[in-house]
């Protein structure tokens, strides 16, 4: 009975009632619980556990809990957040600062952070990712090894049957564009793929409708996505209808796919059975690389073995191709996940994202987040010792050190709280400008696990950095020499200030010297002399039949109107698609690597370009055999001879199945045919051979009427199928689209960040000028005038900018240095070193207007204003 | 008319408190109110309901009667006031006199 007498007195439910309710009833509520479990043990009753706490957690309700009014906490959960929310309205200027400063910073790490974690996502759908692989051909131009993102259709079956073991599953995937239709709708689609019956389970891409396992077992077979099936269908129910494609092949809708959420490099908006393309020659060749190839191995730990057999698989299946061309070939397994941010690959279809972009704006994020936390510090450091005097009497009175740590804190946390909010509140509000301007597609997800987490350790850091030090340092403040007035009584080594309003003007002069140079990158890329006139030419597809198949005659009635001066077929415009070959010249024992170019004599007229020697080829009667080709200046100097030399031989390419040789009739000046990004490569423009695309060179008076016109023409000759046309301009502008992308977040970032900056320094300066009020009015009562007096407090914040503008410097040339050097025509960086030197100006200069703003008010006082008021 | 304030329930709560006299604290009343009219309390709900009789001061309440089973602590012995005890005969006499007007007939089953 003693026992459990004491069991009784001290079972933690009891403990509770103490701690809860009311000390008067105490009594009366212990004595009850007690003997009610003795009845019930007496009882023998079941459950008697839930029975007991059913009548403990009964006994907490209004009338016997503590009024929290009288409660010892009663100072933490009513009085600090009163005297915090006082404290914070009474220096309203001050929080309001803070709040600022803390909503910019936040609202652009929020945005950033959704933004980046998409991107850092990708592929997240497939379930087995880490032992997915992807084939990558190998290749080599101009000595230089590069890798092919297509490999040919066969690869596939062969790795299987070569590799049983490793390889458990293979998949294709082959993307293409095609008009799309249902009766009378009709759409130019471009997310069309082709793939293997295994395509959804292969990459767990989730149907909503049909089965993943047989959804593309059968050749005249098609699933779309919800998407689509919206666009053709409306509210009917797809299943079973057909849709056409090209006007020719009819297949029947088998499945609804999902949408892929978040980010991924395989994009579709209709997957068709890749056995469709069976039908074409070229489809089993082994050396037409036309599909990308997944392989799915037992293990990851397979790669390597599979990586060890490569040399004996191609020569097994490449020995003869290779004896015939001479042209090296390779490949090789790349990780699937590896696959979304490898910009390096050439004829790769697939989505990519921008490893660099998003690296740069983990970089912004995180020095935004560091100016925004500098600024509260250094905010709170200066403020403090206007609260000195009630701090030292809050200390006399007997507030202990740690109470005063946990009321700043709170102070700053309440701060925080309000940032985010409103943050919070901005973001959503900001979302679609942001993704408009930025172009970007960031989603929000703020229920997600990892983003609540994230949010957590955001203010946990915050706090930490920015609320720890400032708290620690005021409590500690000797109340005697605070309330004596000595103002000496910190400040005295101001080292930490001045060190992070130097690394905040570090970060914002390095910011904005990078988005000058980025511009001016861009700038002079968007400008650089490309040695052909990209203006008024029109570039339009020649991708169906019924328009390739009468592509001359479309030729001929364009050259008829008045405002089209010259009209070309072409197989790739400047900018797009320039096969490479090998190209043999009678006489010379080596070949020359080229890309190639085939058009018609037109061709140098339409674009303008120069010839550097010989003439430009004629063009031939129909019919008439005959073929022609040119050579840039790059591909002459490749062969070593004099054009002299070189002009009148002949030239073939050695497994293209022409039969008739090359003559060659000239050499043209080089121009830039691809991307900035590369070198001018060695060129061959033939004539005859595979037209994709028809430039057209228009008179840019009559924009409309001519497109119209040429609208008309296509439409006469190709009834079945919408014209799709470009402008040459626009779509070599979109070779920079990153760069354009990458200024344009840079300079809105590199804005805030020296926003934030000078929203910082406007602070201090407020409190340097309010702490030394009586001095410069003393000063000014001497003689001193106000410039001299904005001087003064001007001095000491222009210093630390100076230091911070000569630290960024050698940081942001090395930064930019290696961001340059993704570009082969790029400008020099000692050829522009006035920039660096207008960053650092324009640092200096913004900060200084802000301090002048700010002390101009002290400078100009009545100096008997505030002398008098002691 | 003078308004006592009485609910059915704290009516209820008083003629048991007057039936256990010296018995009348929380875990008896638990109990009573479960025997006789069949509603099972927590003693937390019958707590509020009894600090509210106290309020209205028909009830007092006094501490005594340490015992072993209550781990040494008193209990809370309830007693009716005379305002309770008044309360409770003005509350009984209006439902007498009310039913005393209720003709016959009118509680006779209907066959309708």
């Amino acid at each position: 009975m003693e026992g459990q007498e004491k069991y009784f007195q001290n079972h933690w439910s009891l403990r509770l009632i103490r701690w809860l309710c009311k000390p008067e009833l105490l009594e009366e509520i212990e004595g009850n619980l007690i003997e009610y479990q003795e009845i019930l043990l007496a009882e023998k009753n079941s459950f008697i556990r839930l029975r007991y706490w059913h009548q403990v957690l009964c006994y907490l309700r209004p009338s016997t809990l503590k009024s929290i009014t009288h409660s010892k906490y009663n100072t933490m959960f009513y009085f600090n957040p009163l005297i915090t929310f006082r404290n914070l309205y009474r220096h309203r200027a001050s929080s309001l600062l803070n709040i600022v400063c803390f909503t910019l910073g936040l609202t652009s790490v929020l945005f950033l952070y959704f933004y980046i974690q998409a991107e850092l996502n990708h592929d997240a759908i497939p379930a087995d990712s880490e032992r997915m692989y992807r084939v990558l051909r190998k290749s080599i131009s101009m000595d230089e090894q590069y890798e092919i993102g297509v490999s040919s259709s066969r690869y596939a079956e062969l790795l299987k049957i070569d590799h049983p073991e490793d390889i458990e599953s293979t998949s294709r995937i082959y993307y293409d564009n095609a008009l799309v239709s249902h009766q009378a709708i009709r759409y130019q689609e471009n997310r069309v793929i082709f793939a293997d019956p295994n395509f959804f389970e292969f990459f767990n891409f989730p149907l909503t409708e049909g089965n993943s396992a047989t959804a593309l077992q059968d050749k005249n077979q098609v699933v779309i996505t919800d998407k689509m099936a919206q666009k053709y269908f409306g509210d009917k129910n797809p299943i079973g209808k057909v849709l056409k494609l090209d006007n020719e092949f009819s297949f029947v809708v088998s499945g609804i796919a999902q949408a892929i959420p978040g980010k991924s490099h395989i994009q579709y908006d209709i997957v068709l059975p890749l056995s469709h393309m069976q039908r074409y020659a070229w489809y089993g060749s082994l050396t037409n690389n036309i599909c990308i190839t997944y392989l799915k191995l037992s293990t990851a730990n397979n790669a390597a073995g599979v990586r060890a057999q490569i040399p004996s698989f191609m020569k097994k299946h490449f020995g003869e191709d290779y004896a015939q061309t001479g042209r090296w070939i390779d490949f090789d397994i790349e990780p699937f996940n590896d696959v979304y941010f490898n910009n390096k690959t050439r004829y790769d279809p697939v989505n990519h994202g921008d490893l660099s972009a998003v690296r740069l704006l983990i970089i912004v994020a995180i020095s935004i987040l560091f100016i925004a936390c500098f600024n509260y510090v250094n905010l709170s450091i200066s403020h403090s010792f206007i609260r000195a005097k009630e701090i030292g009497i809050r200390k006399v009175l007997g507030v202990e050190k740690g109470r005063l740590v946990f009321q700043f804190l709170g102070e700053s946390l309440m701060i925080l709280l309000m940032a985010i909010l409103i943050s919070v509140f901005l973001c959503i509000a900001l979302r679609p400008t942001l993704n408009a301007y930025f172009d970007l597609e960031v989603m929000y997800n703020w229920t997600d696990f990892n983003v609540l987490g994230f949010f957590g350790l955001l203010i946990f850091i915050i706090l930490l950095t920015s609320g720890l030090y400032p708290a620690l340092m005021m409590s500690s403040f000797e109340p005697l020499k605070v309330l004596k007035g000595n103002r000496n009584f910190f400040s005295n080594k101001p080292v930490l200030r001045k060190g992070l309003v130097i690394t905040q003007f570090v970060i914002s002069s390095f910011m904005i010297i990078a988005t000058l140079l980025i511009g001016i990158q861009t700038h002079f890329v968007n400008n650089k002399e490309l040695g052909f006139n990209k203006e008024s030419v029109v570039i339009v597809k020649l991708n169906n039949q019924q328009i390739a198949d009468k592509a001359d005659m479309f030729k001929k009635q364009l050259l008829e109107e008045s405002a089209i001066q010259y009209a070309s077929t072409l197989s790739g415009e400047p900018g797009g698609f320039h096969d490479g070959a090998m190209l043999e010249i009678s006489g010379l024992s080596e070949s020359v690597i080229v890309r190639t170019l085939f058009s018609d004599e037109d061709y140098l007229n339409v674009l303008d370009v120069q010839m550097s020697a010989g003439a430009p080829f004629r063009k031939v009667a129909d019919g008439n055999p005959q073929r022609f080709l040119l050579l840039n200046e790059k591909a002459l100097k490749e062969t070593g001879l004099k054009a002299e030399e070189l002009i009148g031989r002949t030239a073939s390419l050695p497994g293209w199945g022409i039969d008739e040789p090359f003559k060659i009739t000239g050499i043209v000046k080089d121009f830039h045919f691809s991307s900035l990004h590369d070198q001018i490569e060695p060129m061959a423009i033939m004539s005859g051979g595979w037209h994709r695309k028809m430039a057209i060179k228009i008179n840019a008076n009559d924009l409309r009427n001519t497109l119209s016109t040429i609208e008309g023409l296509y439409a006469g000759l190709a009834p079945d199928f919408p014209i799709q046309y470009s402008f040459l301009d626009d779509g070599l502008a979109k070779l920079y689209e990153n760069e354009q992308k990458q200024t344009r977040i840079f300079s809105i970032f590199s804005m805030v960040s020296i926003l934030l900056a000078c929203l910082g320094i406007f602070g201090l300066a407020a409190y340097s000028s309010q702490r030394r009020q009586k001095e410069l009015s003393i000063r000014k009562i001497l003689g001193a005038s106000s410039a001299q007096i904005i001087g003064l407090i001007s001095k000491e914040f222009l210093l630390s900018v100076v230091v911070a503008v000569v630290i960024a410097v050698p940081g942001v040339w090395y930064f930019m240095e290696q961001w340059l050097e993704g570009f082969a025509y790029r400008i020099q960086l000692p050829d522009n070193w006035y920039i660096f030197v207008l960053g650092g100006a324009a640092t200096l200069c913004i900060s200084l207007i802000t301090v002048i703003i700010k002390t101009y008010g002290v400078a100009i006082a009545d100096p008997s204003e505030t002398i008098r008021n002691e | 008319m003078k308004r006592t304030n009485l609910g059915e329930f704290e009516e209820l709560l008083l003629m048991i408190v007057l039936i256990l006299q010296e018995e009348a604290y929380i875990l008896r009343i638990k109990e009573e109110t479960f025997n006789q009219i069949g509603r099972k309390m927590s003693m937390g709900a019958l707590h509020t309901t009894l600090s509210r009789l106290e309020k209205k001061e028909f009830l007092s309440s006094e501490m005594m009667g340490a015992t072993k089973e209550r781990g040494g602590r008193r209990k809370r012995v309830y007693e009716l006031t005379a305002a309770g005890k008044a309360a409770l005969i003005e509350a009984k006499e209006l439902r007498s006199n009310l039913w005393k007007q209720i003709p016959d007939v009118a509680l006779r089953f209907s066959l309708i």
